[in-house]
């Protein structure tokens, strides 16, 4: 059991966390405003939220070691869906979103079909895909709306976006300002992605998919299959993404998803994902895409520009990546926390243990 | 600082001695206290099971690691081999195991690579062709350096990394199991090259598991078991072949019982082929197992034998013929079909890249094929039933793990071999194709394997063995079919008596006309 504890205090997931509670522990101690629940944390928290869903969306992808350029665009296709029901065929609220989610979906279908049809590798269908989104968005756009933004809401719009818990009130008790309402349905996606990789056969398929397709392929693995289906989750994520988005900023536009790609890639790696495929950890991608954007909120506060935030972005991106081809040399040579480990008795522990390759 | 090579002189000899080398690796000591001399013109045979440090051991001698103890010295000076590339310049080549050549170059960039003649500054490809030639004529190998070195057969490619070993001065040569995993004919031609360069005064070091080729190439000999050395560079002729098998194992092994296997009941055939035509170019091809039977295909490298398997179980096309499971005609289309509808099970020929997940658990490579039998509501897996099936199976193969979650990459050959089989027994197959299930697998392990595959067919599965390897096929299999350019000439039944056998197969190899059963 202690040395179950000791293998958990190794990962670069609680490297991570401490890293975090240190960084934040400093920015309060320099400016106690970073404190304030409304206008610091309610935001920052909100941005966590959306891009932790990004970064799932290019999760799911490089769990069978491919990626995906395109979420930024698949996000803003999904959302202009969404905008589009609202905004021409009034729709509720759900019923936008499902849209949206079922065209991000289709969209990441076809570019997962067009990869494993063709062999071509993902990086360069995605960009194409990419292109011929970031063309095809702003036309629709200024095709069906006016001023280029869909701005009918349906009825819940500003509050899945705006609200925190100050709003929900119970027998006289309202909740914490600091928490927007957005966190909820970010953490019931959060837990269907970790149950689908750490419970599910599929998951395990993607995994292995991920680690060998052709050993994959001689396992009766039907990996085609498995290649449509992530690029899919990857489309439908980011099309959440996307219209989560929106919904915090309160209309559709074409912009959405402009910051995405880079960030989607950063999470996941510093949380521990391989970007050689086999290995993915949600909760890692939530503390990786949490530090870079407290960093963010914590430099903004000191009122540093946006072009030293880019900088330091690239610093981290590079030092995550550094890192996944230090994991991934470790991993080839077998050195695994696991050889230190008892055999694990809970198997949702094991299967997200081996997420985690510690540099010992 | 001229980049050419000396050409036409005299080939100079020296002797490698490697004195008391220690090697550690976290939490084992892959070799204690080693010492090995190879003299000039002479072949030493490096024997040991897999994981008795062979592998170490070369690469302690070629730079790659660096001993933790002990002394290299080579023609009478003592080395520090930093890298590679110092080992190259101390005079040892190697050969490695796995082919280490560049695809996507020829013969002769491959053969030069690293050290290119150069002429102001620039590539002299005049300088490349003549050079490769040189070294390829040194070997008398009838290659043009202008072929691309992916259209040669893995043979070639190996002597192909032999002559790229004598571009530079060589005096050693290591040659790491270079008959593992090509045919006898293509064996012969290693070996004339082997006793060419030994008579040249080359000290040649030779790793094999086949100790019917040692004993016929090799003077003297080294065995290594758990990282000691055993039998220290000893004329080989002072020992026989039983007490080399003695010295590796560490206990009388005694020879393999061969079981009395004429007597097995006759049942209608499982898997048949009739007149088989397939896109890898297959004609004609008929077969028939039946279960509790092994039949072994038996044939050299390029034969046609993987791409049969590859057809049976849906990785090729059939374009004509019938192919039959129970006697049914069925068209498979993929391996999940072959598996999960017609129970046919494929082991692979090439383990690293199509039989396991290295860097995954054992768990998750022997459950992959039965996950649907795990299942606790509709696609969740119980962790539970996982674990005990891969135990069960962990227990009944012997695979020597330190937990089912270490990763598969981690074990040896041996045992990754078994996490493969393991992984088609889960699902349990009614028909079985192994392909070349023993190569680089030390003999100990051999022995459980063959001992397997025998209760597998009492238990009545019928099994299609391929290998290249004609003693195990001659102590395996039941009938044994030789097959030699993708057609099936002949098929006999096996005495399992190797010498008339084995003069029989090639016979058979030889004639290309049907013989009669």
């Amino acid at each position: 059991m202690r040395s179950a504890i000791r293998a958990q205090l190794t990962t670069p997931r609680f490297l991570l966390f401490v890293i975090i509670v240190v960084l934040v522990a400093v920015i309060v101690a320099l400016k106690p405003s970073f404190l304030n629940g409304a206008f610091v944390l309610a935001p920052l928290i909100t941005s966590i939220a959306i891009f932790t869903v990004v970064g799932l969306a290019q999760m799911v992808v490089l769990s069978i070691g491919h990626m995906n350029i395109a979420v930024g665009n698949m996000a803003a296709f999904g959302a202009m869906i969404s905008g589009i029901s609202f905004d021409l065929f009034g729709l509720p609220l759900v019923a936008g979103i499902a849209a949206g989610l079922v065209g991000g979906g289709l969209i990441g279908a076809l570019t997962g079909w067009i990869i494993a049809r063709t062999g071509v590798n993902s990086f360069i269908v995605t960009l194409a895909m990419s292109f011929a989104l970031l063309g095809l968005v702003p036309t629709v756009y200024s095709a069906l709306s006016t001023g280029s933004a869909f701005v009918v809401k349906p009825a819940g719009f500003d509050a899945l976006g705006r609200d925190s818990f100050a709003d929900v009130c119970q027998f006289g008790y309202c909740g914490p300002a600091a928490i927007p309402v957005m966190v909820v349905p970010v953490i019931v996606v959060m837990v269907l992605v970790a149950v689908l990789y750490t419970k599910t056969r599929v998951g395990r398929e993607l995994l292995l998919t991920g680690s060998s397709v052709k050993a994959a392929e001689f396992s009766g693995i039907p990996t085609s299959r498995r290649i449509v289906l992530a690029h899919t989750l990857s489309g439908v994520l980011a099309a959440l993404a996307g219209i989560l988005l929106a919904t915090s900023i309160g209309s559709f536009t074409p912009s959405i998803g402009d910051e995405f790609m880079l960030q989607s890639f950063v999470g996941p790696i510093l949380g521990g994902t391989l970007l050689a495929g086999g290995y993915v950890s949600v909760t890692g991608t939530l503390l990786g895409i949490t530090l870079t954007l407290v960093i963010r909120k914590g430099l903004e506060l000191f009122g540093v520009g946006i072009e030293t935030l880019n900088v330091l972005l690239g610093v981290i991106l590079l030092i995550a990546l550094s890192a996944d081809r230090v994991r991934e040399i470790r991993l080839r040579k077998g050195r695994t926390p696991d050889a230190s480990a008892p055999p694990p008795s809970d198997p949702a522990r094991s299967a997200d243990r081996s997420t985690e390759e510690v540099p010992a | 600082m001229n980049p050419e090579p000396p050409t036409g002189t005299p080939r100079a000899t020296a002797t490698l001695e490697a004195l008391h080398i220690t090697k550690t690796f976290p939490g084992v000591k892959a070799l204690d206290d080693v010492s090995i001399r190879l003299a000039p013109g002479s072949v030493h045979a490096l024997l040991g099971e897999n994981g008795a440090g062979k592998s170490t051991l070369i690469k302690a001698l070629t730079g790659v690691h660096q001993p933790d103890s002990g002394s290299i010295v080579v023609g009478g000076a003592e080395r520090r081999l930093s890298d590679p590339s110092a080992a190259r310049d101390a005079g040892i080549g190697v050969v490695h195991q796995e082919r280490n050549v560049i695809r996507g170059f020829t013969v002769g960039e491959n053969i030069v690579m690293g050290r290119m003649p150069r002429r102001a500054g620039r590539i002299d490809w005049a300088g490349v062709t003549r050079e490769a030639r040189r070294c390829l004529e040194l070997l008398d190998l009838e290659l043009d350096p202008s072929t691309p070195i992916v259209d040669l057969s893995s043979a070639q490619m190996q002597l192909v990394e032999i002559a790229r070993a004598l571009y530079t001065e060589t005096t050693v040569l290591l040659l790491d199991e270079p008959t593992a995993s090509i045919s006898a004919a293509e064996s012969d031609r290693l070996f004339r090259v082997v006793d060419r360069l030994r008579d040249e005064g080359t000290a040649i070091l030779f790793v094999s598991h086949k100790l019917e080729e040692v004993y016929a190439h090799c003077d003297t000999v080294t065995v290594l078991r758990d990282g000691h050395s055993v039998l220290e560079s000893e004329p080989l002729s002072a020992h026989s072949h039983d007490e080399i098998v003695d010295t590796m194992v560490g206990r009388a092994l005694g020879s393999l019982t061969v079981p009395d296997r004429r007597a097995r009941p006759v049942a209608a055939p499982a898997l048949s082929l009739v007149d088989v035509t397939t896109t890898a170019g297959h004609h004609g091809v008929g077969l028939e197992v039946r279960p509790g039977e092994i039949l072994g295909l038996y044939g050299l490298v390029g034969a046609g034998r993987t791409e049969l398997a590859h057809a049976i179980v849906g990785l090729e096309r059939i374009t004509a013929g019938e192919l039959r499971v129970n006697g049914e005609p069925v068209r498979i289309r993929s391996l999940r079909e072959a598996l999960h509808r017609y129970r046919v099970g494929y082991v692979t020929e090439n383990r690293k890249e199509e039989g396991v997940f290295l860097e995954q658990s054992i768990t998750r490579n022997i459950a992959v094929t039965v996950w649907s039998k795990l299942q606790r509501g509709p696609g969740f897996i119980s962790a539970k039933k996982e674990r005990d099936l891969v135990a069960g199976y962990v227990s009944d193969l012997d695979i020597r793990i330190s937990s089912q979650s270490q990763l598969t990459g981690r074990l040896s050959g041996g045992n990754q071999q078994k996490v493969s089989l393991a992984k088609w027994l889960a699902a349990e197959p009614e028909i079985l194709i192994i392909d070349e299930p023993t190569v680089g697998i030390d003999l100990r392990t051999k022995r459980s394997f063959y001992e397997l595959i025998w209760k597998l067919a009492d238990e009545g599965m019928a099994i299609l063995l391929i290998s290249s390897d004609l003693a195990e096929m001659i102590t395996l299999a039941d009938r044994i079919a030789v097959m030699d350019r993708f057609v099936i000439n002949g098929e006999l039944e096996n005495s399992h008596d190797y010498d008339s056998m084995s003069r029989d197969v090639i016979h058979l190899i030889h004639s290309g006309a049907e013989v009669a059963r």
